[in-house]
């Protein structure tokens, strides 16, 4: 099937930055979102586009054609004419394959899905559903429409025609596809994980402090962000769940350090709750003003 | 001998139908928006109404399809088969070093296109693809590619090669190609013949002026230089192009705005030239705003008009003397002030100006007069009908 108009299940931040990158190289884009979701979305992403805009990325026209080529709504009906789902919810097994299920009934049957959990399995989701053999796995790093890597994973039953059809829209987004086995936190997710957990764990022991930590590693990396600025846009409710998850699956390597734990009880979730291990401007970049205050840090 | 000429771009064609014995246009028409339901083809054959349809076209050979269709329909059409098409001319973008001259689409030419494709990535595929398509619709018909390129083929070695590591240009072809070679061609071929020459015994600099922009240095009908380089963005300002630019700026502007390497591409192909120093893209827009007095628009002209002047004279001197300064395209067509400021600023080669045949429009017109040592012409060009010569040419 051609795919030319996609459904994207999801307008946090995840499904935004699909949509955005989507509809840049020429897909008919469909949002959908429970409840008020959507009343955001179209800003935010108004919002990306400007930013890029700033920086002479595109032109005024150029955003004008992306941004006409999303719709949004809050009816899973309007899915009966999407050539591709993308379920882009959160992490939680029975939210993907109770909104999955719906989209299985209302699709047409040819309609190939993708799920971008980090730490669910394709197999298990799959379950649920009439077309095993069309679900796929992809796990997209935010901000998508800017990182170029794309972990491709299948469940038991996914046909070697659905990977081939994935992989071709991948590329065609302008990613790598990088096929791996279905685990949980697949590659990057438990790389990154590891990575915030330490250094949270390095900041609680005393060694250095948040500033210090995501300095050392980010300049010596080359990173563009450290990983407490990546963490705070993820979510650190999402990191600490990713976490937990691993745990179970893996043991204690994955234990939640007490400093992130700390953090998401007292409401300090990141980015969208503008402070995280850092805290942010109504623009969401770094408060360079802030000072922590007490011990947090 | 009829020649279909095609000129097929990412998601648009342009296509005209060639009686080739008298060089006439039996058809002409364009397809737009390929790749979306409600593509347009637009369609005009000799004498007959021009036609307009909306429709589904997902990809170049539904287009292409399209217009043979229109081609034979009783109605709007002018042949009976498409049969009758003797040989299909296709614009290619970029030959690259492979070839110097219009050739004979074999599978050993598209090979080597592909693998020359990285660079012109936005225009060679579409090329190709144009080509594939046209060898499904029409199998056996001879196919020809003409390249932008090919023309600037006979650059000699100091004016295509950049002072950089020579490595750079072993292992990439990192050098000067230049572009608009059927255009400055046919400027070439079309000068000679106004004034009634041999080409081979003149100097000329073409001076190709659309929304992009390049000037030729022609002797004795060879390109021994152009002002297009490595890429389309070398050279004169453009409309959002900014043609020459300190490399070393670019870096520094990287470091102080954050930029990508896309941003920075993007800045310098889409955000630049005229546009970017005024917000307006449009040589009339700038024209209307110098005569409301708009600062930023004459500032931008100035510039604009500078460049084109200063590559005139250093391509005067690149070939020791220059017998005729030719001015084309659509802006280089049909901007009065323009062409009255640079020959204005021209006298030490000599050129005395006929502002009254300057206002003239439209059509081939002398801008100099007679006691002018250099001389000064508006040709409207013409790219398609060499690429219907080259086709015929190499068919025969």
């Amino acid at each position: 099937m051609e795919i030319r108009r996609i459904g994207i299940l999801g307008s946090g931040r995840l499904g935004r930055g699909i949509a955005e990158n989507a509809a840049s190289i020429g897909y008919d884009v469909l949002l959908f979102s429970q409840g008020a979701g959507n009343n955001n979305a179209p800003h935010s992403i108004e919002l990306s586009l400007n930013k890029k805009l700033a920086k002479w990325a595109l032109t005024e026209s150029e955003k004008r054609v992306i941004l006409s080529r999303i719709d949004y709504t809050s009816d899973l009906k309007d899915l009966a004419n999407v050539d591709l789902v993308i379920e882009a919810t959160i992490d939680h097994f029975y939210t993907k394959q109770e909104l999955l299920r719906t989209a299985d009934k209302l699709c047409p049957p040819d309609v190939i899905f993708i799920l971008t959990s980090a730490t669910l399995s394709v197999s298990d989701i799959a379950r649920g559903l009439s077309r095993p053999d069309l679900l796929v796995g992809l796990h997209f790093i935010p901000p998508v429409p800017k990182i170029n890597v794309v972990e491709l994973s299948h469940g038991h039953q996914t046909s070697e025609d659905t990977i081939r059809a994935v992989e071709k829209f991948v590329e065609k987004l302008g990613k790598k596809v990088i096929h791996v086995k279905e685990s949980p936190g697949l590659v990057n997710p438990r790389a990154l994980i590891t990575l915030i957990n330490e250094g949270a764990y390095m900041v609680d022991e005393g060694v250095a402090g948040i500033e210090a930590v995501e300095s050392i590693l980010k300049e010596s990396w080359s990173m563009e962000q450290g990983p407490f600025e990546m963490a705070d846009r993820m979510g650190l409710d999402t990191i600490l769940h990713w976490m937990e998850q691993l745990q179970e699956k893996f043991g204690d390597r994955y234990a939640p350090s007490p400093l992130i734990r700390r953090f998401v009880r007292t409401g300090r979730l990141g980015v969208k709750a503008k402070i995280g291990f850092f805290a942010y401007t109504q623009d969401g970049l770094i408060d360079k003003t802030w000072q922590e205050q007490g011990d947090q840090a | 001998m009829k020649i279909f000429v095609l000129n097929c771009g990412s998601s648009s064609l342009k296509y005209k139908l060639y009686d080739i014995a008298d060089e006439t246009v039996l058809a002409d028409g364009k397809v737009e928006r390929i790749g979306q339901d409600d593509a347009t083809v637009t369609h005009q054959s000799i004498d007959k109404e021009k036609v307009k349809r909306t429709m589904p076209i997902l990809e170049h050979t539904v287009a292409i399809q399209e217009c043979l269709k229109l081609l034979v329909d009783k109605e709007h059409g002018i042949i009976n088969s498409a049969s009758e098409i003797d040989a299909v001319g296709h614009r290619v973008v970029h030959g690259g070093e492979s070839f110097s001259d219009s050739v004979l689409i074999t599978s050993q030419t598209k090979r080597v296109l592909t693998s020359i494709i990285d660079l012109a990535p936005l225009h060679n595929p579409a090329n190709l693809a144009g080509i594939r398509a046209a060898e499904k619709l029409m199998p056996g018909t001879p196919q020809v590619a003409v390249f932008d390129t090919a023309f600037h083929s006979t650059m000699p070695k100091h004016a295509y090669l950049y002072a950089i590591p020579y490595v750079l240009y072993q292992r990439h072809k990192v050098r000067r190609y230049g572009f608009h070679g059927t255009s400055h061609k046919y400027i070439a071929d079309r000068t000679a013949a106004l004034m009634g020459k041999d080409l081979s015994s003149l100097k000329i600099i073409s001076c190709h002026l659309g929304n992009g922009a390049s000037l030729a240095a022609i002797d004795g009908g060879r390109s021994i230089d152009t002002s297009m380089g490595f890429t389309p963005l070398e050279g004169l300002v453009m409309g959002t192009r900014s043609g020459d630019i300190d490399p070393g700026a670019l870096p520094y502007i990287m470091e102080k705005e954050d930029l990508t390497m896309a941003d920075l591409s993007s800045m310098l192909n889409k955000h630049s030239g005229i546009y970017g120093l005024s917000g307006v893209s449009d040589m009339r827009d700038i024209e209307n705003g110098i005569a409301a007095g708009n600062a930023l628009h004459i500032t931008a002209f100035d510039v604009y008009e500078y460049r084109i002047r200063k590559y005139i004279g250093s391509y005067a001197a690149a070939m020791n003397g220059v017998d005729a300064i030719v001015f084309t395209a659509g802006v280089g067509e049909n901007t009065i002030s323009l062409r009255e400021k640079i020959c204005e600023n021209l006298t030490f080669l000599g050129i005395t100006f006929d502002h009254e045949a300057n206002r003239k429009m439209g059509k081939e017109v002398e801008l100099s007069t007679p006691e002018s040592r250099v001389r000064v012409f508006v040709v409207p060009t013409d790219e398609e009908v060499i690429i219907a010569r080259d086709t015929a040419k190499i068919v025969n």
